[in-house]
């Protein structure tokens, strides 16, 4: 039997995504965009 | 101010207020009091969030750190959204599994009441003594700009903010924090398309920007592994992540506010949805400061942003110095407005030689500017040892009510007054909470009624209002006070984070352990900050570390105490 969270876990969808693993991984890659983005804008202005 | 800008701030103020007390109104439990009964959505959350940790002195000291230094400084949140990851997945759906109100609740069902005890107790020291000077800070730079006394601008904010706190609850903060960020939002905006209509006609958004990066002011991004570079990517990523984990772990005035979310998966939005937008707003408030820095080559800027102590000098017997000082200061600038123009026409040209020599001359310029600047606070000192040197808060102000619109000032001073009510009121509402659920429900009385607990709360809320405010009065007093609080918090947070760590991620570790390993934390922790051995922002880790530490060889040792 899986435990109580797990199962509301399961029950409670993100949207946009199928999963939190893929939310979270869409954060991750925000975070990554907008460092890169931010490096482009340092090099590009100075 | 205008009278069009004081209706604009009273009319702010007034409906931020009667939409709060209208939208908490109606019968309430304790349930609805401190978790607004658990019904809001993910905006609430995410906006009740922001408004929590953006203090009024985010918005007027980001603006002044990119026209000083540039805009390192947003790297600070580069360690956030990964912060917010590891609280959905682990903090966020035990603390709602267990219906817990506060966070330290949890504790006792992990560990034992002690633990529960000791963190609640250091939250509300902590809390208790921030939240003044949360009030403090930016009543000092409105009585300056308004020309009010301190002790009028603290009691307004701090009373308005007891009111309907203590009124509504946490529906009522909630509400009117999202009110609150809404209009930030929309001020900052018009501000930041007012220093662009300002500018030159030849000079449009990406000129402007493009001069600001040719004198060191869009270095948004730092590689370099230099420890004494306060913000560099590393520092963002790895103190960052600590830094924001703890506060939005184990400090009970953002726990209350994702706990008020409507489901795990409301809550956990909010918290990712602000992992997504806050690196981006904070990015485009330092632009609002290098857009400021570009106007103020067209246009002199004072010699010291803070009126009232360059008043202050003036009035002194150091006039005369500082007059040559003003005299020297605008050649300067005129030589730097030349350098500016030229650098202007070779970026029309894209010569690339030409900008750098004008760079170079910007720089040298840039640099006797900062000497200049050194001067008037050495006079400032020499004058008035108290002097408060540090001008960086005041930049975007100066700027704000010299140059902006009517109607403008007011909603920019108004936002001031909003985030620090926001930030202020989600304080009170988490003092409240955890001085009626961990200590009076807990220790005090175990069985009363509900409606006992909810006059106790309201209690709670206005008893800490006052300490709160008597705080920020006091802390007018004391001129190194807001240091002195920051060291406090860092003696503290470590602990905490310590302690919950274990709690999530070391299971084998007891409550006997873990609450001797706290305790130990503090003392060398303490030691360490009081012999000023290390930086006290180091601190946090330190003491995050060590409860770990601590208390797996207190474990090791009952362990085999209990075998032998």
């Amino acid at each position: 039997m899986k435990p109580e969270n797990q199962l509301q876990n399961e029950q409670e969808l993100p949207p946009f995504v199928k999963t939190w693993r893929q939310f979270y991984r869409l954060l991750i890659s925000w975070l990554v965009f907008l460092i890169f983005i931010f490096y482009a804008f340092t090099k590009y202005f100075e | 101010m205008s009278a069009i800008d004081w209706a604009v701030l009273v009319l702010t103020l007034v409906v931020i207020v009667v939409y709060g007390i209208y939208k908490s109104r109606g019968e309430q439990n304790i349930h609805g009091y401190l978790l607004g009964n658990q019904s809001l959505p993910w905006y609430h959350v995410c906006l009740s969030v922001m408004a929590t940790q953006a203090s009024a002195i985010t918005f007027l000291s980001a603006p002044g750190l990119a026209y000083s230094s540039g805009m390192s400084f947003v790297q600070f949140y580069f360690g956030l959204p990964l912060a917010m990851i590891v609280l959905c997945i682990t903090f966020v759906p035990i603390f709602h599994r267990l219906k817990v109100y506060t966070a330290y609740e949890y504790l006792e069902q992990r560990f034992d009441l002690k633990t529960r005890a000791l963190t609640a107790f250091l939250f509300l020291v902590q809390r208790g003594l921030s939240t003044g000077i949360t009030i403090y800070a930016p009543s000092i730079i409105l009585s300056t700009i308004l020309n009010i006394n301190t002790t009028y601008t603290t009691l307004f904010i701090g009373s308005l903010v007891v009111f309907y706190t203590v009124y509504g609850g946490t529906k009522a903060v909630s509400y009117t924090q999202m009110l609150q960020m809404s209009i930030i939002f929309c001020g900052l905006f018009a501000a930041g398309a007012m220093v662009v209509h300002l500018l030159p006609a030849n000079i449009g958004f990406v000129k402007a920007i493009s001069i600001a990066g040719k004198m060191g002011r869009t270095n948004a991004i730092d590689l370099t592994f230099d420890p004494n570079n306060r913000y560099t990517l590393w520092t963002g990523l790895l103190g960052g992540f600590f830094l924001q984990l703890s506060y939005f772990g184990t400090d009970q005035s953002q726990v209350g506010r994702y706990l008020s979310g409507a489901s795990v998966s409301q809550s956990r939005l909010g918290l990712l949805m602000n992992g997504l937008v806050k690196i981006p707003m904070q990015f485009l408030i330092l632009l609002i400061g290098v857009l400021v820095f570009t106007f103020y080559q067209y246009n002199k800027p004072p010699v010291f942003f803070n009126s009232f102590e360059l008043n202050k000098l003036e009035k002194s017997k150091y006039n005369p110095e500082l007059n040559k000082i003003k005299a020297e200061y605008s050649l300067i600038h005129k030589e730097k407005e030349i350098a500016v123009n030229k650098m202007n026409a070779a970026l029309d040209k894209d010569d690339a030689g030409l900008v750098d020599d004008q760079r170079k001359v910007l720089q040298e310029a840039d640099q006797k500017e900062k000497s200049i600047k050194k001067q008037v606070t050495d006079l400032m000192v020499k004058n008035d040892k108290h002097a408060n040197t540090d001008d960086n808060n005041y930049i975007f102000l100066s700027f704000v009510t010299q140059y902006l619109p009517r109607g403008l000032i007011g909603l920019l001073i108004a936002i001031i007054f909003l985030a620090s009510m926001g930030s202020t009121a989600s304080a009170l509402n988490s003092l409240a909470s955890t001085t009626v659920i961990d200590i009076y429900k807990r220790l005090i009385k175990k069985d009363a009624s509900d409606h006992e607990y909810l006059q106790v709360s309201r209690l709670a809320t206005v008893f800490w209002g006052i300490v709160c405010i008597v705080m920020a009065l006091y802390a007018s007093k004391i001129g190194n006070l807001l240091e002195a609080v920051n060291i406090l918090g860092s003696y503290i947070y470590g602990t905490i984070l310590g302690v919950f760590l274990v709690a999530f991620y070391v299971k084998s570790v007891n409550g006997r352990a873990v609450f001797f390993g706290a305790v130990l934390t503090e003392i060398v922790v303490t030691l360490l900050g009081w012999n000023e051995v290390v930086a006290y922002l180091w601190l946090n880790v330190i003491g995050c570390m060590l409860v770990i530490f601590f208390s797996l060889i207190i474990q090791a040792v009952i362990k085999h105490k209990k075998s032998a």
